[in-house]
């Protein structure tokens, strides 16, 4: 699934290596805005710490594989830049993100 | 003025650092993909939110907990993302007691302080006795790295 990168990653550990733990990037998104977001949802009391944690951490790993998969989709037009088609085909493409469909309008 | 859910975007600076670390160098990203991204990713909360929160319900909990977010991860076919959260957790877990232990530490140490002026006599038994306690820590350190 993982392309190896050379240049930009040396601290992120991607899932391929099951021996070692190691170590992740630091987290980027901040904590307040993804709460935010949680008590949005009306249904939710209250979300623990450690929940919003991994929920920030998992929309961080969210992106990165949406940008990727993206791009596999944008090399077979050999484009430069992603553009907001090949985020479309990605949606259209792999199932996982078959949630989106219809929310990006 | 109520606000949509899905207007609630998370920090563009954020998601595009993330978006280009992730992409080849040399590789940009047009504006509109970038915020529909970022929509994507508020999407991605929201849904992982409910999910989570069915689980917490089944459990009769009202608070969402980290393993409640895992089992949505498993049921939205993120399962990749499964291992790389749980490592995540962990250390984010260590990180915590750290600093608890820290900030114990600390009070401790300030305790020691104010008892050592008051008696010049047990200076010398509390420096060997933080000694030792460096000592237990380091050795528990190393115990976390053979995990």
């Amino acid at each position: 699934m993982v392309a190896g990168n050379g240049a930009s990653r040396e601290e992120e550990g991607t899932g391929g290596d099951a021996a070692a733990p190691q170590p992740q990037a630091p987290m980027r998104l901040p904590l307040v805005r993804v709460k935010a977001l949680v008590k949005a949802d009306p249904g939710v009391t209250l979300a623990g710490q450690e929940a919003s944690f991994i929920l920030a951490r998992a929309v961080e790993l969210f992106v990165e594989t949406i940008a990727k998969d993206a791009y596999c989709c944008a090399q077979q037009g050999k484009w430069k830049t992603l553009q907001r088609r090949d985020l479309d085909n990605a949606i259209e493409a792999v199932d996982e993100f078959a949630f989106l469909e219809g929310t990006l309008d | 003025m109520a606000e949509r859910p899905e207007d609630l975007n998370l920090p563009n600076a954020v998601i595009t650092r993330i978006i280009k670390e992730a992409l080849p160098d040399g590789v940009s990203i047009s504006k509109e993909a970038r915020s529909a991204i970022s929509r994507a990713a508020s999407v991605f909360v929201l849904y992982a939110t409910s999910c989570a929160n069915n689980f917490a319900m089944k459990g009769k909990r009202k608070t969402l907990n980290a393993s409640d977010v895992l089992s949505a991860m498993e049921e939205m076919e993120f399962q990749r993302f499964v291992t790389p959260l749980k490592e995540a957790l962990e250390a984010y877990r260590r990180e915590q007691k750290g600093k608890k232990e820290a900030s114990e530490q600390k009070k401790k140490d300030k305790d020691k302080k104010t008892d050592s002026e008051e008696q010049d006599k047990g200076r010398d038994e509390d420096n060997d006795e933080d000694e030792e306690r460096l000592e237990e820590e380091e050795q528990n350190e190393e115990e976390e790295v053979d995990n």
